[in-house]
C-alpha cells in the first residue's frame, strides 16, 4: 500500500486537484448506513473491486471499476456510511474528510448518494447536505419495492425539481436503473468539464439546532410533495395526506411484527441465544472436513515435493518444511474464516446483526464495552485476525480498543487442537465426554476472563469519550447470496494477505532454528533394533532437534520453565507456537520423538499420548506431565499472547504499537503468573 | 424531583405507546450529551415517536421515527422529551 501514502498537505482545493495525478473520474459513494450503498456499489462495479484503508486511519472504504456496459470509464468508491456531514466519531471525520479532500483523488467528479425512499425525510438530510456543500449530486432512489408494498410511490421527476439534481429509481438486486445511473454520471461528468464546481466546494460548519430543524423543515415538505398514492385514480391530496400521515412515517410493517419476536424481551434473547450457539458449533463442524481435507493435501504435497527434490539437502528440508507448512497453517484456518464471514453477511444483511447488538449492548456496557464489540468478540472464536479487523465498526475509539485488546483472549480455532491432546492426557480414556465438556467450559472461561480484563482496564482507564449506542435496526430483508459470497471471498482473502506473510515468515524463521546447526546425529544400533526405515527417521528427526539452536533457545528458558514443571522440550514447542498455537502438537511430536510412524490421527495422538505418559522430569524418575503440569499448560494457553500475525494485525488497526504490546506483556505476564500459582497451588493441595 | 417527573421523555413511554417529541436536549444535565445527533438522526420536535421494543435489561430501547426504528440507551432516550 506504499503507493497511497502520498501525501496531499495543498490547502486549497483548486490547487489540490492540480497536485493530484491523472486518473479516471471519480464516483463516490454516499448515503446513511442500510440505504442500500453497499448493494449498489456490487451492482455498479459487477465483480471487480478492492477495499483499502485511508492512510493512516482503519476506516475501509471499497473501489472497483464502473461495470464496461455503461461505456463510462470511470472508478466507483463506496464509502461507509455516514449520518450527516457533520462528524461524530473519529472514522466519520475521515470518511467526511475524503469527500472533501480525497488524499487520492481530491474531490470525486461525481457523487451518488443513495436515498432510502421509505423514510425519504431523513435520507434527504445528508442529500441535501451534499448538494448545499456544492458537490456534483446525482440522488439513486432505493428500497421503492418497499415503497409500493405500502401502496406508494414515489414521483422521481418532481424530486429532481425540488433538489435541483438528477434522481434515479434504481433496484440493484433486480439491476434496474444501473445502466441508467451509470449514464447520468456520464453525462453529469462531460457537463462538469466545462465549470470548475470543484472551486466552489466547501465543507459545511457545525450545524446547531436551528439550522438542523431548518434542513428537516426542507426534507419533510420535499418528502410531502413527492410521495404519491400509487393508485392514481384517487390520487386527491386529501387522501394523500392521511395515507401519508398513516403510512409513510410508519416503519416496514413486516419488520414490526418479525421484532414483536426478535426484540421480545424473553424470546428475543432466547431466539438470540439459540441463534449464536448454532452459528457457533456449526462454524466448527462445518469447516472440519474441508481443514482437514486441506492439511492433508499440504502434508501429501510436502512428501511428494521430498520425493522429487535431492534427499537430505537443507533445501529440501526448507521446502517441503519451511515453505510448504507455513503456507500450510495459513490456509487450514481458511474454511472457518469463509464460514464465519458468510455467516455475518447473512446476518448483516438480513437486518438481525444490528438486532443482536441491541440486545446485548447492556450486559457488555458492564464491562466498559459496547453492543457493536459483540460481533468482533464471536469472530474472535474462530480467528482473532478477521476479529480484530471486524472492530472497526466501533464509533467510540475507547472501546474499539478495549474490544481489540480482549479479542486474543477468545478461544480461537488454533488452540482447539491443542487442548484437544492436552485434554485428551487428563481425562480417562473410558470417559472421552468429560473431555468435550473441558473443551465448553474452556469457551465460557475465556469470555469471562475476557470480560474481567476489560472490565478491570475500563476501570482504571476512565474517559471523556461519551459512550453512545445509537443504531438503526434495518427493515429485515431477504440477503443476496452472490453478494454475501463475494464479500466473504473478499475479507477473506484480506486476510490471507495480511496473516499469511507473517505467518509464513515465523514458519521458516522455526524452521531454520529447528534445521541448524545441521548436525547429522550418529543413531547407534542398539537404538534402532526392531525399528522400521520410517521409525528410525523420526528418531534421527529428534536427535538432530535435540542439538538444534531451538534446543538451545528452549535450554536458555529453561530455569523460568521449571517453577512450572515444564522442561526445554515444551519450551520449544511453546515458542513454536508463535507461528500459530495449532503447530504445539506438531512440535510436541517431534520433541518428544513420536516414533510411531502411521499417519493415522488417531493413532498419532495415542503414541503422542504414551510418549507424555513416559516422559520424565530433568533426569529424574519422575513423569513430567503431571495433572498439576498439564493444566497449567491450558492456563497458558487460556491467556498467553502466543499468535504473531494478531500482534501485526492489532499494530495496524490501532494505528500504534501501545496495544499490541500490552497485549504481548499483560497476556503474557497472566499466562505465565496464573500457570504458575495453577501449578504449584494444585501441587500444594496434594494433586501432582 | 417534583419539576422534573412532571417531564415525560422516551425512556418513560410502553411498548406500542406513540407520542410527539416536544423538545430535545435542551436542559440536558450531561454535559457530553449527543444531544445534535439525535436531532441528525430524525429526532426533531414535532415528529412522532413509537416505542417499538426494549431490550431484556429495559435498555437500550428500539423507537421508531421517520418510517425507520432506531436503537437508543435509555440516557440517550432521556434527552427526547414528550
Amino acid at each position: 500500500m506504499s503507493d497511497q501514502t502520498e501525501k496531499n498537505s495543498a490547502s486549497c482545493h483548486g490547487e489540490q486537484s492540480v497536485a493530484l495525478e491523472e486518473h479516471n473520474p471519480v464516483i463516490a459513494l454516499v448515503g446513511v448506513p442500510n440505504s442500500g450503498k453497499t448493494t449498489l456499489f456490487n451492482s455498479l462495479t459487477g465483480s471487480n473491486f478492492k477495499t483499502s484503508n485511508y492512510p493512516g486511519a482503519t476506516v475501509e472504504y471499497s473501489a472497483g471499476n464502473l461495470i464496461s456496459k455503461i461505456g463510462f470509464k470511470s472508478y466507483v468508491i463506496d464509502t461507509p456510511g455516514i449520518v450527516s456531514l457533520n462528524a461524530s466519531s473519529p472514522d466519520e471525520e475521515v470518511t467526511i474528510n475524503g469527500l472533501f479532500n480525497h488524499y487520492k483523488y481530491g474531490i470525486p467528479d461525481i457523487i451518488i448518494s443513495t436515498a432510502d425512499c421509505t423514510q425519504l425525510s431523513r435520507q434527504l438530510f445528508l442529500v441535501k447536505q451534499l448538494i448545499d456543500a456544492g458537490l456534483n449530486v446525482i440522488v439513486a432512489v432505493t428500497m421503492n419495492d418497499l415503497l409500493e408494498n405500502k401502496g406508494l410511490e414515489l414521483d422521481s421527476e418532481k424530486l429532481s425539481g425540488l433538489l435541483g439534481c438528477p434522481v434515479i429509481k434504481v433496484n440493484s438486486r433486480k439491476s434496474v436503473g444501473i445502466v441508467e445511473l451509470g449514464l447520468e454520471a456520464k453525462k453529469m461528468f462531460e457537463d462538469s468539464l466545462l465549470t470548475n464546481f470543484q472551486a466552489k466546494v466547501s465543507r459545511p460548519k457545525h450545524p446547531d439546532e436551528n439550522s438542523i430543524a431548518k434542513l428537516y423543515d426542507f426534507t419533510e415538505e420535499t418528502e410531502r410533495a413527492v410521495i404519491r398514492s400509487k393508485s392514481k385514480e384517487i390520487d386527491i391530496q386529501a387522501i394523500n395526506e392521511k395515507i401519508f400521515k398513516n403510512i409513510n412515517r410508519k416503519p416496514d410493517a413486516n419488520s414490526l411484527k418479525l421484532d414483536k419476536f426478535f426484540l421480545h424481551p424473553v424470546w428475543g434473547m432466547v431466539i438470540f441465544v439459540i441463534a449464536m450457539g448454532l452459528i457457533f458449533t456449526s462454524i466448527f463442524w462445518l469447516a472440519r472436513p474441508i481443514m482437514d481435507l486441506i492439511d492433508s493435501g499440504f502434508s501429501n504435497l510436502s512428501e511428494a515435493v521430498s520425493l522429487i527434490l535431492p534427499q537430505h539437502t537443507w533445501y529440501n528440508d526448507l521446502i517441503t518444511k519451511g515453505i510448504i507448512k507455513g503456507f500450510g497453517s495459513v490456509m487450514t484456518f481458511l474454511p472457518q474464516i469463509v464460514i464465519l464471514f458468510i455467516y455475518l453477511g447473512l446476518l448483516e444483511d438480513s437486518g438481525y446483526l444490528s438486532r443482536a447488538a441491541m440486545l446485548i449492548d447492556k450486559p457488555l456496557s458492564k464491562f466498559g464495552l459496547n453492543g457493536r464489540s459483540f460481533v468482533p468478540m464471536i469472530s474472535g472464536y474462530a480467528c482473532a485476525i478477521p476479529a480484530i479487523m471486524a472492530a472497526r465498526t466501533i464509533p467510540n475509539r475507547r472501546e474499539r480498543y478495549l474490544t481489540i485488546m480482549i479479542i486474543p483472549l477468545m478461544s480461537c480455532s488454533a488452540r482447539v487442537p491443542v487442548y484437544a491432546l492436552l485434554l485428551a492426557f487428563l481425562v480417562p480414556p473410558d470417559k472421552p465426554w468429560l473431555a468435550g465438556l473441558g473443551l465448553g467450559a474452556l469457551y465460557l472461561f475465556s469470555l469471562i476472563s475476557g470480560s474481567l480484563v476489560a472490565a478491570v482496564i475500563s476501570k482504571f482507564k476512565k474517559s471523556d469519550e461519551k459512550s453512545t449506542f445509537m443504531l438503526e435496526l434495518p427493515a429485515y430483508r431477504k440477503p443476496v447470496l452472490r453478494h454475501i459470497l463475494k464479500n466473504a471471498y473478499h475479507k477473506s482473502s484480506v486476510y490471507v494477505k495480511q496473516a499469511g506473510p507473517i505467518i509464513v515468515f515465523i514458519s521458516l524463521i522455526l524452521w531454520a532454528l529447528t534445521y541448524f546447526p545441521d548436525i547429522h546425529p550418529d543413531i547407534s544400533k542398539d537404538r534402532t533394533n526392531g525399528l522400521n526405515e520410517q521409525q528410525i527417521e523420526r528418531l534421527t528427526e529428534s536427535d538432530r532437534l535435540n542439538h538444534s539452536y531451538a534446543a538451545k533457545l528452549g535450554g536458555i528458558f529453561e530455569p523460568v520453565l521449571k517453577p512450572l514443571g515444564w522442561d526445554w522440550r515444551i519450551g520449544v514447542s511453546l515458542i513454536s507456537a508463535f507461528a500459530a498455537r495449532e503447530v504445539f502438537v506438531s512440535s510436541m511430536a517431534i520433541t518428544f520423538s513420536i516414533t510411531d510412524a502411521d499417519d493415522n490421527d488417531e493413532n498419532l495422538q495415542k503414541s503422542m499420548l504414551t510418549s507424555m505418559r513416559e516422559a520424565k522430569q530433568f533426569g529424574t524418575d519422575k513423569p513430567l506431565f503431571t495433572i498439576a503440569s498439564t493444566l497449567a499448560l491450558i492456563i497458558y494457553f487460556v491467556f498467553a499472547m502466543q499468535c504473531l500475525s494478531t500482534v501485526a494485525v492489532a499494530r495496524k488497526e490501532t494505528g500504534s504499537w501501545r496495544i499490541p504490546l500490552l497485549q504481548i506483556v499483560v497476556y503474557t505476564t497472566m499466562a505465565y503468573v496464573l500457570s504458575l500459582i495453577t501449578y504449584n497451588g494444585l501441587r500444594l493441595i496434594g494433586v501432582s | 424531583m417534583d419539576s422534573l417527573a412532571a417531564i415525560k421523555t422516551v425512556a418513560d413511554m410502553k411498548i406500542g405507546e406513540s407520542a410527539v417529541i416536544t423538545t430535545v436536549g435542551d436542559d440536558c444535565i450531561d454535559i457530553h450529551c449527543h444531544c445534535l445527533r439525535l436531532m441528525e438522526l430524525g429526532f426533531t420536535p414535532g415528529q412522532e415517536v413509537t416505542l417499538v421494543a426494549k431490550s431484556p435489561f429495559k435498555d437500550p430501547l428500539a423507537v421508531s421515527v421517520r418510517g425507520t426504528v432506531i436503537a437508543l440507551r435509555r440516557n440517550e432516550a432521556e434527552c427526547i422529551k414528550i
